[in-house]
């Protein structure tokens, strides 16, 4: 237990005093009288914010504890949705398939994940080659499933669907209880939860530890004895798998999934949240991914066609005048007036 | 059928395809080899440069002067790019490539909401001819012939003028180039500018092979950087010449069995491959390989 407690309030992370888990008891305790004072069609909303934070989590934990840099993010989101589609949607009679179709789409983008990986880690390329073959990657994906058009692309029962998409995919249920509207939200809430104390916990352990040295200085960690080639490949599998969890949320929400989820403009969005949040810090990233997803579909909701510049015009900023991101400079800023009142007090 | 007709087939769509990596890459790679600068904006510069050339071959310009103003526009683009907001990344690779995806999501974005989304084409200028069984464009010979004229200019600029000098001594060392006198951030504004100049260019050329949207340098990304990622940035000319080369020989023959798609999934299958065993791109392995080879004949 001890151990535990010792795990999650580590160095890892912002936020180990008192003041800090206080507030954040209270805003989860928030988020879980939320749905009690909204529409089950705002509580489905904010669920949808929270669906993404996984992926955003993957990426604050590859780029900024790893210094691995991946554009590709969104191909895992894309491999899991479709997969649980396929999966559930020809399961569709039994009520353990949704949980069969998780199970499929997480090992599926586990396995592409580490089989792209070993390409890319074991030859040791430069930093800069990472980004763009993941970023080639994903969009060859979505041509691919932009293409599957038509009667002659379906496994089993479920049709591909080209560029509209595959529809009709299950919700998430377990025995015959189905999770929508505000269930669903809940479900989310424990899921990205268990994600944040789950990677909190990994980035104390030593894992963690000789992850962050990586990052610092990959010679010398290597000299140390550690292999890096084989972390930064599990790091790579592991983030993957957070952003398949991201994908097969998505299409439980949703219903339905489309090729340009693994399009450009999507696979921006991870590495925009990412550096506005603050890549080192995972609250962080959790925050700016709820805030900007809420921001972004706002904007675009109310038929606002300037989202995507705004997005891309604070993805400039950030970088030229907060490159340490946005969240994490309020965050440090905040903890400094915090700790400078209560040593006032004493 | 004759074999003759197919085996210039065969050449010709190598050929066009290799003018088509080659084009796609050439900004992207002058840039990287020179300033060590991924420049993610590259797809939207040749967007730019298509839309200029658009714009200005429908104001009544024939297309050659639209295709060398669209180089000027961009490359004045491109300094101004460097000059606001590149410059603050050199020597931060990661920071520089999400800084310009930045760039070229503003850009593409903005494009959309200011020209809408569709564009009138630019006619292929000069016709068909065929031999045997198949027909050739001759604007393909034409973009053949420019891409090895390029070449040239490019050889030539960066070998024989003093601004090639100064730019491979700014590469080299900086800090030693600047104490002898050079003005490194000069060259580094303009070799930015002539890198995005290029990209513009190559967008104008292929502007009439390729429907014109604000979204149409997504379909340049790929080729381009995998062009890139093979070649490497040991030596730039010859890194972009063997990859565009050595990759067109795995899309040709490929794509010509399996379709287009698969072609361009063999691309990125033989990049996987390719730097597995060569990390640092084709250009560093063929280096070592010369300078093991002339060791061992010395000896």
């Amino acid at each position: 237990m001890n151990t535990a407690l010792r795990l999650i309030s580590g160095e890892g992370d912002i936020g180990k005093t008192g003041v800090f888990w206080i507030s954040f008891l209270f805003v989860v305790l928030l988020f879980f009288i939320y749905p009690s004072q909204v529409s089950a069609f705002r509580a489905s909303n904010s669920a949808y914010y929270l669906l993404n934070i996984p992926l955003g989590m993957g990426m604050a934990l590859l780029w900024g504890y790893c210094g691995v840099l991946s554009f590709g993010h969104v191909a895992y989101f894309g491999i899991s949705a479709y997969l649980y589609g396929i999966i559930a949607g020809n399961l569709s009679e039994n009520s353990w398939g949704p949980i069969i179709g998780i199970l499929g789409g997480l090992g599926g983008s586990a396995i592409v994940a580490a089989v792209f990986g070993y390409f890319v880690f074991y030859a040791r390329v430069q930093k800069w080659i990472i980004p763009i073959l993941t970023l080639v990657f994903t969009l060859l994906l979505e041509t691919f499933l932009g293409q599957t058009a038509g009667y002659q692309w379906r496994v089993g029962s479920v049709l591909l669907g080209g560029y509209n998409g595959m529809t009709g995919i299950p919700s998430f249920q377990l025995g015959d209880y189905i999770f929508q509207g505000y269930s669903f939200y809940y479900y989310c809430l424990v899921v990205v939860l268990a994600c944040y104390f789950f990677l909190r916990m990994t980035v104390n352990s030593g894992f963690g530890k000789v992850t962050i040295a990586i990052r610092e200085d990959e010679l010398r960690t290597e000299t140390l004895g550690y292999d890096v080639r084989a972390r930064q490949c599990l790091i790579f599998v592991l983030s993957a798998v957070l952003a398949g969890i991201s994908g097969v949320l998505y299409v439980q929400w949703g219903n339905y999934v489309t090729p340009s989820q693994v399009g450009l403009l999507q696979a921006a969005l991870p590495v925009v949240w990412a550096a506005v949040g603050g890549r080192t810090s995972l609250l962080a990233v959790a925050m700016s991914t709820f805030c900007l997803g809420w921001i972004t579909f706002t904007l675009s909701s109310q038929g606002n066609q300037y989202a995507m510049v705004i997005i891309g015009g604070v993805l400039i900023v950030t970088m030229l005048f907060f490159p340490r991101g946005i969240f994490l400079m309020i965050a440090e800023i905040l903890g400094r007036w915090v700790s400078k009142i209560s040593k006032g007090n004493t | 059928m004759d074999t003759l007709p197919l085996a210039l087939s065969l050449i010709y769509q190598f050929g066009s395809t290799m003018a088509f990596l080659f084009l796609s890459a050439l900004g992207l790679i002058i840039i990287l080899g020179m300033m060590n600068i991924i420049n993610l904006a590259h797809g939207e510069l040749m967007m730019m440069g298509a839309y200029t050339a658009t714009i200005t071959y429908h104001a009544g310009a024939p297309f050659f002067v639209s295709v060398i103003l669209s180089f000027f526009v961009v490359a004045i683009f491109g300094a101004a790019l460097e000059t606001l907001i590149v410059r603050k990344f050199y020597g931060r690779e990661l920071s520089a490539l999400v800084v310009t995806w930045g760039v070229g999501l503003v850009m593409g974005q903005g494009t959309l909401l200011f020209f809408g989304p569709f564009m009138p084409s630019i006619k292929i200028p000069g016709g068909n001819f065929s031999y045997g069984v198949f027909s050739f464009s001759v604007y393909s010979l034409i973009l053949m012939l420019i891409s090895g004229l390029l070449i040239l200019i490019l050889w030539f600029i960066y070998n024989k003028t003093s601004y090639g000098l100064q730019a491979k001594a700014t590469m080299q060392d900086a800090e030693m180039a600047k104490n002898l006198g050079v003005r490194t951030g000069r060259i580094y504004t303009l070799t930015f500018s002539i890198g995005a100049g290029l990209a513009g260019l190559s967008g104008a050329l292929l502007a009439p092979t390729v429907t014109i949207a604000p979204f149409m340098g997504q379909q340049f990304v790929a080729p381009a950087f995998i062009t890139v990622v093979v070649g490497g940035a040991g030596n730039v000319i010859a890194g972009a010449v063997g990859s565009s080369a050595l990759l067109a020989g795995v899309k040709v023959p490929i794509g010509m069995a399996f379709g287009s798609f698969v072609g361009t999934v063999a691309l990125l299958v033989a990049a996987l491959i390719i730097i597995r065993i060569a990390p640092n791109g084709i250009s560093a392995y063929m280096q070592n390989l010369f300078d093991r080879l002339s060791w061992g004949a010395r000896r």
